[in-house]
């Protein structure tokens, strides 16, 4: 979860509070800050404080919560702090006491209980359904869209030749101010970001793209407030409905066509008075736990047809070989990327992750942390199960892995292999011109800590910092 | 290279976190309720627990909630509905313009909560409606027991088909084999779900209790089968005791490790379930929760279902009776129990008063000795 959650956290901190009070007016951003942002022990915090009068002196929070667990708390506390949700306060009796922000507090209970008239939750439309659109065909539009978007960025559609979506010139200039690439005359060059990018989970992607949204929606002069509470709007919608139109904003609107195009809504046309959120839209607030859902899952294995059977589609042996039941282009050539490819069926490709590979993959910028989550996020059912079944014989306390433990230790041991040099700005202490010179301010140096190599031959030593030791000299001089 | 040591590589894997399921079994016993109708009336404690429900739903995206009635003649679902599967699709949404007579309504409140609301209310009053006062006159009490089981299975049905779709499917290996070992499955349960205990379903159950003990005696056996299961299967048992006070369920919480309150200030029910019922296993472990320290472990005979301190065990079967069975045999297993003198009261041997005095005399050090320590 840290890993997915970060990025949208990460953005909402830099907010400056105003933007906050504003966020917090609507009940549907509340609802989905408090799902997605928060730590689980924060949530527990908010819930127990919410109906409470009185603020809650600090003390009680503190005896509330195990003496072991004073980090999680602190950490809790401290993400709480920085949304904007907790603040500190001081009771009649000057002692002080914790209590959850006003515009938070009471959107969260108006999310819970209901609220007389807000339309935080979107309006369905009331036109009768002939023309429904399926969750199925939802479904097939998001994949479609996301794809092609992937598929611009890896390149796949230069090779594959049946993607040539239409991607819209918003998009592209989107993923170009992300840095995710670059585009240099007709060709498009995918940045080490952009690799980054491409290997996450689909839930982190596309939040990660909607924060470069917001971002840029200020700069073309939309309200970010306007464009972020549409975007926790968006993700509270229900999938197969459809919502109308009229009761948004201008920005709003503007904001609909846009996402269209990566397919996190869905329009028949751009002037139709009806939308629909596609799975992607409504499983923002899942974290990344429930995107292996089966559904959810379908959106990045292989299309369509065996999306029941589960999210995961690669297999991996601990002998580095590696199965992958798909026939997705995009797929194909992510994880051609770091595996040597070998034979490539209708349904599958196998390969073998080899020294090779990971040190290609490397050098183009990819960490082996990617590797391993990748392969991580689309682990084939089988790997999970059977790991689930070793679990028990596993030693204890030792959570079991999904992925070969060999496999990911020597992905990251590859990595290591290139990390051999390593900086250290820091001050270098040489022309000495007696051996005694030379030996007490080293000698200093290595007691106060700041030492990082020395030489007794060419009388020379490297100090991180050289204060103390310029100051030791000096008063040395002086005597 | 000190970044590559034994434990980083297993961090990943606990990114995923499981949701949790909630299993609320509500006791709507009407005659508990029109005693508490002063202080906490039904509707009230309704709306107090759906509010409570939303919150856990809140949570979590994938997190589930179910609710059992448990009535004075029946245990029914109140949420999810057993019997209209499509409710959720147009006929829901035209049965919700028929009630509500406006469509307005459906914005205001994100859509899960409205279907967990309306179904709940619905399959209340419709339970409420098939009560007849005929069934009320004969029986005080709630099917507690019956509650419990329908809360299980439900639990279980849900944490396979949870397993399945996300592959990790020992569920069905571990509810074999822990069934399978009969006797000593303390350990092994335990074992099981220590090795993955994050990646299945959490799944508890919360029981809201309003009906006394003495009602629910009588169902004494099925209730404490209920309360083993769940530990076996490590679902904690977490009790909110609106009135009266129930024996076997603070049993239940000290035996699944649950959460038990009697609320001293029913009004606060809200509160009280934000507080103290909403973290899941998994913040528990983060946090000091409230318990019972005095649990009442006292037992309902067998005979007559009366709550019991003192009583007879069959030596066999461990069967309780209040007093000797008819014949001297057990009614449970049928061993003919030779019971001696039971009536006679224990042979009192009389202390020795001169060795007592002398111990008196001398110190208060010497107190401890006083007591006598049953040999080896």
């Amino acid at each position: 979860m840290a890993a997915s959650t970060s990025r949208p956290l990460e953005y909402l901190e830099g907010l400056p509070g105003t933007t906050f009070y504003k966020l917090y007016q609507q009940p549907s951003t509340a609802l989905a800050i408090f799902r997605r942002m928060l730590p689980d022990l924060a949530k527990c915090f908010v819930m127990a404080l919410l109906y409470l009068k009185d603020p809650l002196p600090t003390a009680d929070l503190e005896l509330w919560v195990r003496s072991e667990s004073k980090k999680q708390r602190d950490n809790a506390i401290s993400i709480l702090a920085r949304l904007h949700i907790l603040s500190k306060t001081r009771t009649g009796d000057n002692v002080l006491a914790y209590m959850v922000t006003n515009p938070f507090a009471s959107s969260l209970r108006q999310a819970l209980v209901g609220s007389e008239d807000s339309q935080s939750f979107g309006v369905f439309s009331q036109i009768s359904g002939e023309s429904q659109v399926s969750i199925a065909d939802l479904d097939d539009y998001a994949r479609q869209q996301w794809e092609g978007v992937m598929g611009y960025m890896v390149g796949t559609s230069a090779f594959s030749g049946q993607r040539e979506l239409n991607l819209s010139k918003g998009v592209k200039q989107l993923l170009q101010a992300g840095h995710l690439v670059e585009i240099r005359g007709s060709r498009v060059d995918i940045t080490k970001d952009g690799f980054g990018f491409v290997l996450q989970d689909v839930n982190t992607q596309v939040w990660h793209i909607l924060i470069l949204y917001v971002e840029s929606a200020e700069a073309i002069g939309m309200d970010s407030v306007e464009v972020l509470s549409f975007l926790f709007l968006l993700s509270s919608l229900e999938l197969g409905q459809s919502y109308e139109k009229k009761h948004l904003t201008s920005n709003q609107l503007r904001t609909l066509a846009d996402l269209a195009d990566f397919g996190i809504v869905y329009q028949d046309t751009p002037e139709a008075t009806r939308f629909y959120p596609t799975r992607l839209a409504t499983t923002l607030t899942s974290d990344s736990s429930a995107l292996n859902n089966p559904i959810t899952g379908s959106l990045t294995g292989p299309a369509g047809d065996s999306g029941g059977s589960g999210s995961g589609f690669i297999i991996v042996e601990t002998n580095y070989r590696l199965y992958a039941y798909t026939s997705s282009p995009l797929q194909i050539s992510l994880i051609s990327l770091f595996t040597n490819l070998k034979y490539r069926f209708p349904n599958l490709v196998t390969g073998k992750i080899t020294r090779q590979s990971v040190r290609r993959a490397i050098e183009i910028g990819i960490t082996a942390e990617q590797i391993i989550s990748y392969l991580h996020s689309h682990a084939h059912p089988q790997l999970r199960k059977h790991n689930a079944g070793h679990a028990t014989s596993n030693t204890g306390g030792i959570p079991p892995s999904v992925l070969p433990p060999t496999v990911t230790d020597q992905i990251r041991l590859w990595q290591l292999e290139r990390d051999r040099l390593r900086a250290t700005a820091g001050f270098l202490f040489k022309d000495f011109t007696s051996l005694a010179e030379y030996q007490s301010p080293c000698q200093y140096a290595a007691e106060i800590g700041v030492l990082v190599w020395k030489s007794d031959k060419k009388r020379m030593f490297f100090v991180t910092r050289h204060e103390q030791v310029a100051a030791f000299l000096r008063s040395r001089n002086q005597q | 290279m000190n970044s590559v040591d034994a434990s980083e590589h297993y961090d990943l894997g606990t990114t995923d976190l499981a949701p949790s399921l909630l299993t609320i079994v509500f006791d709507t016993n009407p005659h508990a309720w029109a005693a508490l109708n002063q202080s906490l009336p039904l509707s009230n404690a309704v709306a107090n627990l759906l509010v409570f429900i939303n919150a856990h739903l809140a949570c979590n995206y994938a997190n589930e909630v179910a609710v059992v009635a448990s009535h004075s003649q029946k245990a029914a679902w109140l949420y999810p509905s057993q019997h209209e599967t499509p409710s959720t699709t147009t006929a829901d949404r035209d049965g919700d313009v028929a009630m509500n007579g406006s469509a307005p309504a459906q914005t205001n409140k994100y859509r899960p909560f409205r279907i967990v609301e309306e179904q709940v209310t619905k399959n209340l009053k419709d339970l409420m409606d098939s009560t007849s006062s005929g069934d009320l006159r004969g029986n005080t009490s709630t099917m507690l027991a019956g509650a419990l089981t329908l809360a299980l299975s439900h639990i279980n049905r849900r944490t396979i088909a949870w397993a399945e779709e996300h592959g990790g499917a020992d569920l069905e290996d571990a509810a074999a084999e822990g069934g399978g070992s009969g006797g000593g499955t303390g350990s092994g349960a335990g074992r099981h779900s220590a090795a993955n205990e994050d990646e299945r379903l959490q799944s508890r159950i919360l029981i809201v209790s309003v009906s006394g003990s003495s009602d629910s005696a009588h169902q004494y056996i099925p209730v404490m089968n209920g309360i083993f299961a769940c530990q076996r299967l490590q679902i904690p048992i977490d009790v909110c005791k609106i009135s009266g006070d129930a024996v076997f369920l603070q049993q239940a919480c000290d035996a699944t490790k649950g959460v038990y309150m009697a609320l001293s200030e029913p009004r606060g029910l809200l509160q009280y379930l934000m507080m103290a019922f909403l973290p899941d296993q998994r913040s528990r472990r983060h946090l000091v929760l409230p318990t019972r320290v005095d649990v009442d472990f006292r037992a309902a005979c067998f005979c007559h279902r009366r709550v019991v301190d003192v009583g007879y065990v069959c030596s066999i079967c461990l069967s309780i009776f209040c007093e000797p069975p008819p014949n001297n045999e057990c009614l449970t297993c049928g061993t003919s129990l030779d019971i001696g003198d039971f009536g006679g009261k224990p042979a009192l041997i009389p202390r020795k008063r001169k060795k007592k005095k002398r111990v008196n005399g001398t110190s208060a050090a010497g107190t401890p000795m006083s007591t006598p320590t049953p040999g080896p």
